[in-house]
């Protein structure tokens, strides 16, 4: 409603209104946006009329607007609209710059586009930015200079101007020399090595640049004296620096220091500690009386930001409740050369949570979250279940895990509590496998899904099919393969909290393959001639509490089903017969690291298995030494001893498997694993059967394995092709028969290339060796095979984890000589 | 080539205009196949729609436009268009209409309990403001409902949070969620089971504790149980209650 403005308002009735000016829109729409309309009440002045003159300013699209009254009859008034519209931009050419895309990139980063406005302002903030942008990139003559032009048209009211925009870079500015005066205590050469991005020209260093940037050069000069104060020098500051304009090209830079006097620590008193005494936060500290005055580290062991879970004073109060403490270190007394300081601290109350709250899970059911939090309402305030918090949202696997970010609400200083709350953001966390090839001699097609936040309870529920039954958290994949002469299936679903009371994890799984005959002459089929196998296992998982809550206690039982009929492997020396193989895998790990799964940053992995199958030869009563015996003297025939043998599998299996992930300079990653691994047998005359050897060498990819052999990753070296180095001399066993004992060590340097949630994409570089052996007898932990080579990797949540290495292994592969050279490596799954 | 078709890449738009409506109208009347003709009068409304903007027809043009939507039953954007439309034509005559689907849109979409409750939030702001502004409004009993029901859902979720503690065996977070759930929904449809379970949680943690402290702690946890008989003497858990009084009576009789 309209409002009168004073002192001389009078009350008008809206006649005509006209627009007039320049103005390529319609005389209706002006009308209709400024929503005076013929027959309205208006004051003359009044708030109405300015209310309109804003809205038209607010668009942003004239450079003059003005409102007049043409006419006056009575109380009617007739109204002109008159605005000038600004001119429109019909083009941006760029001249003086050579590259076509880096011309269209300046187009884009100042939004230079055709239909745009343009003001002086836009001018002006162009050329300065364009300016300014070469400037940063050590162009310090850089010059710009915009015109525009109008351009005519045939249509009429057309205001279009084409803008030009001249970029002269000029040459590059290099820095000819660093000067400093007035440095004794430390070198030239120390303090041009602490100016990380401002160097000198030199022509040996050729991949850093020598460019001057003004803001890299002001906090170059910071980190100086942050040298200086680390050694002693409190005082020292840069009192002069100049740049001496040298040539078109090169300037001098000359950095005048005055260092002061060198201090040490005197005595560190500490002020309002009641919960801790001074001995314990001393310890923290840990600076003593005469060490050199270092106020870098003592601000470290205050608090120190850059690491969330630092052994620092503040840290000791945040992860024991007290939230709202405050720590100040404060010079005391400066005498001669010492300076005592006083910690001065105020606890004050013990924060408690209140409400903990988790946002944003449109997929995951509550329950599934809750029961991860370390943080629980009532608890003392601890600011390391918070981190431990967020790495374990992040490595279920449901979230992203780089915007998760714990939020304080509703904190109390008074009444001591504070509400959090966990904003999570789903991300994609299905993985679908669709593949058709000739491979093998045939087609193989395979059709692989699996899901990884699925609601089993609501499989049969039609409601819950959008797209699929999901945000139990349960893991539940099928895979199909088929070719000509083999198909195979799977299925296996997990639960990572039985009954939902402890975090016991159950997962179950089933398989059914078949492989038929093939003859490589004919390139046919036998269907008639065939090998099953048929298996389960079922297993639980538990997470521990002691020794720490890092550790997983798992046991599993494992049951598979060969039968074969009129069929010979490699495997057995019968080909009608069956065997099977049941056991029990007891294992113990320990895992800590962080924060996202697909790219730890630190922490390490641990695992020890043991996979026993009962020991039959125990009690069945069968003499194993006397059917060696039968077979030697030719009363039994191989194949007869051999079902009897492997009629039940006996052998136990155990391995152990060690990674470690720290975080070295910049985001560099270096993972550094072992890992071991021994089959044996209980009765040496049952002897350890064929099968769940162990095979080094290549991708580590399982593929298509009949009889639960262990392939191990050794890059450098085909798939499956390091036996044991002096297999034939030793025993009777051929070349593709697997190993009993095997080890391997990496090295691993990663550094990542992007972290996002749609696809997380790093290099590696390794270097790794390892071998396997036949026996004890001949195990020697030195003589490895060695590679070493780069790599990438590429994780998208839609297709897991792919990749790609090159190894170039330095030893021969056994019965060849010469190392085996370069090998390229395709990768499928986490498999190093 | 259809009528609709040809209409669709004409650029006259009073006949998409037309043919958009009818498309509409012969779907409200009850015509075969009502989505098809909802999906090609929205196909025919998108196009026109910034033209008619601030023109006579743009009013019922915009309406239609986010009918059609909720007709569809794509709740997700009927519910945005309906705002628009309320704050677009605040003086419209089918603006309480407007404003209840727009509450009823975001109420469709509110997920299950045990997801984040944005939209829940969301629409409980959007009935309160139905109900503030249409005091004597058309549909105020539907809303009422809608009201009601959301409201349950929310208290759900916050119960079933509490709960997990309790079943977790986090028996002090179980208490003081409980408590907090207590304050928070006042005179709740679980506010017997929320007070039973503060008192089993505090009677579990009080007999799994360390000697020293049971005796007290089922002291608290029978003063919790004398506040749960004190409401439900006879409640659906008074049972159990009684079960574990004459327990904790026992228990107490070792330390007297």
């Amino acid at each position: 409603q309209d409002k009168e403005l004073p002192p001389n308002s009078t009350k008008y009735t809206i006649g005509e209104i006209n627009v007039t000016g320049t103005t390529s829109y319609n005389e209706q729409t002006v009308i209709a946006f400024t929503n005076l309309k013929t027959g309205e009440q208006i004051f003359i002045p009044g708030t109405k009329i300015s209310k309109v003159l804003n809205k038209l300013w607010d668009l942003g699209l004239f450079s003059d607007i003005n409102i007049y009254v043409t006419k006056i009859t009575g109380d009617v008034v007739d109204l002109e609209i008159e605005i000038q519209e600004l001119p429109e931009l019909a083009e941006t050419k760029i001249r003086g710059l050579k590259r076509k895309k880096k011309k269209e990139e300046l187009i884009k980063e100042n939004k230079l586009t055709a239909g745009k406005r343009v003001t002086e302002n836009l001018i002006t903030t162009t050329q300065n930015r364009i300016a300014n942008s070469y400037k940063e990139e050590g162009y310090l003559n850089a010059k710009v200079k915009i015109n525009t032009v109008k351009v005519e048209d045939t249509l009429p009211n057309s205001n279009k101007v084409l803008m030009v925009v001249d970029v002269d870079k000029g040459e590059k500015v290099k820095i000819d020399d660093i000067q400093f005066n007035g440095n004794e205590a430390l070198s030239d050469a120390k303090l041009s090595k602490q100016l990380k991005k401002t160097k000198e020209k030199k022509f040996w260093r050729f991949w850093k640049r020598s460019k001057f940037i003004a803001e890299e050069y002001k906090s170059d000069k910071a980190s100086l004296i942050k040298k200086y104060k680390e050694k002693g020098y409190r005082d020292a500051r840069i009192t002069n620096d100049t740049i001496i304009k040298k040539d078109d090209n090169s300037i001098v830079l000359e950095l005048d220091v005055e260092e002061g006097n060198r201090y040490y620590f005197g005595n560190i008193s500490f002020l309002g500690n009641s919960v801790y005494s001074d001995e314990q936060l001393k310890q923290i500290v840990n600076v003593q009386k005469g060490d050199v005055y270092n106020g870098t580290l003592l601000e470290k062991q205050v608090a120190d930001p850059t690491k969330p879970d630092a052994v620092d004073l503040t840290n000791l109060y945040q992860n024991n409740g007290y939230l709202f403490s405050t720590i100040n270190p404060v010079e005391t007394r400066v005498y001669n050369d010492t300076i005592d300081f006083e910690i001065r601290i105020s606890e004050n109350k013990i924060a408690y949570f209140d409400h903990v709250t988790v946002t944003g899970n449109d997929k995951t059911n509550d329950n599934v979250i809750y029961r991860e939090l370390r943080v629980k309402p009532g608890q003392k305030y601890s600011k390391s279940n918070v981190v431990r918090t967020i790495r374990e949202l992040g490595q279920l696997g449901f979230f992203d895990p780089e915007v998760l970010e714990p939020q304080f609400k509703n904190v109390d200083p008074n009444s001591g509590t504070l509400d959090m709350v966990f904003p999570v953001v789903e991300k994609g966390s299905s993985q679908i496998e669709l593949q058709g090839g000739y491979g093998g001699g045939g087609f193989v097609g395979t059709l692989g899904l699996s899901f990884n936040n699925f609601s089993i309870r609501n499989i049969f529920n039609k409601e819950a099919y959008k797209p699929l039954p999901m945000g139990d958290g349960q893991q539940l994949s099928v895979r199909a393969q088929a070719s000509s002469f083999y198909e195979t299936y799977s299925l296996s679903f997990s639960e990572p909290w039985l009954g939902g009371k402890k975090p016991v994890r159950l997962s179950a799984s089933l398989s059914h393959t078949v492989q038929y005959f093939y003859n490589a002459q004919q390139r046919d089929t036998d269907r008639n001639r065939r090998f099953l196998i048929t298996g389960g296992s079922l297993g639980l998982a538990k997470r521990l509490r002691v020794p720490d809550d890092f550790f997983t206690l798992s046991g599993a039982i494992s049951f598979q089903h060969f039968n074969l009929q009129n069929y010979n492997t490699g495997l057995f020396t019968f080909g009608d017969g069956y065997s099977n193989n049941l056991a029990l895998t007891v294992g113990l790990s320990r895992d800590n690291t962080a924060t996202n799964p697909v790219f730890p940053t630190s922490g390490s992995q641990f695992s020890v298995t043991a996979k026993l199958s009962p020991p039959y030869s125990l009690w069945n009563g069968t003499d194993y030494e006397a059917l060696n015996q039968q077979q030697e003297d030719g009363t039994l025939t191989a194949a007869e001893v051999d079902q009897e043998k492997f009629k039940w599998l006996e052998y136990y299996k155990i391995k152990f498997n060690g990674t470690w992930y720290n975080r070295l300079v910049g985001k560099f990653v270096l993972k550094t694993s072992a890992e071991y691994g021994f089959l044996g047998a209980y009765n040496s005359d049952r002897g350890v059967p064929p099968f769940e050897r162990f095979f080094l060498g290549g991708d580590g990819l399982g593929g298509f394995s009949l009889d639960g052999r262990e392939t191990i990753a050794l890059r450098g070296y085909p798939n499956q092709s390091l036996v044991p180095i002096d297999r034939s001399s030793l025993s009777q066993a051929t070349q593709n028969d697997g190993a009993t004992i095997y080890n391997k060590y990496s090295l691993e340097l990663r550094h990542p290339i992007t972290l996002k949630p749609a696809a997380s994409i790093y290099m590696l570089a390794f270097a790794e060796g390892g071998a396997s052996y036949d026996g004890f007898r001949d195990f020697n932990p030195f003589q490895l095979n060695r590679s070493a080579g780069i790599g990438l990797r590429i994780f998208m949540p839609a297709f897991g984890l792919l990749g790609i290495d090159f190894g170039y292994g330095f030893d021969p592969i056994p019965g060849t000589t010469g190392s085996n050279g370069w090998e390229t490596h395709f990768i499928i799954g986490q498999q190093f | 080539c259809s009528e609709y078709q040809k209409a669709l890449k004409n650029d006259d738009i009073a006949k998409k205009y037309e043919l958009g409506i009818s498309y509409y109208e012969q779907a409200q009347d009850g015509a075969k196949r009502p989505k098809a003709k909802y999906r090609k009068a929205i196909k025919l409304f998108e196009q026109i729609l910034p033209q008619y903007r601030g023109k006579p027809q743009g009013e019922k043009l915009a309406f239609v436009y986010a009918n059609s939507y909720y007709e569809l039953e794509d709740y997700f954007l009927s519910g945005y268009q309906f705002e628009r439309f309320t704050k677009a034509y605040p003086d419209s005559d089918r603006v309480e209409e407007a404003a209840f689907k727009s509450a009823r849109s975001y109420y469709e979409g509110s997920p299950r309990y045990s997801l984040d409750q944005a939209d829940t939030d969301k629409a409980l702001d959007k009935l309160q403001l139905y109900f503030v502004t249409y005091p004597e409004g058309q549909f105020i009993e539907e809303a009422n409902v809608m009201a009601t029901e959301l409201g349950q859902k929310l208290e759900k979720k916050a119960y079933e949070i509490a709960k997990q503690y309790h079943h977790t065996e986090n028996y002090k977070p179980a208490i003081e969620a409980f408590d907090n759930y207590l304050v928070d929904y006042p005179g709740s449809s679980y506010r017997e089971k929320a007070i039973y379970y503060k008192f089993e949680s505090a009677y579990l943690l009080a007999i799994n504790s360390y000697d020293y402290l049971v005796e007290e702690r089922l002291l608290v946890a029978k003063s919790y149980l004398d506040n749960y008989f004190k409401y439900y003497q006879d409640g659906e858990l008074s049972v159990k209650a009684n079960e574990l009084k004459a327990d904790i009576e026992e228990r107490l009789q070792e330390y007297s």
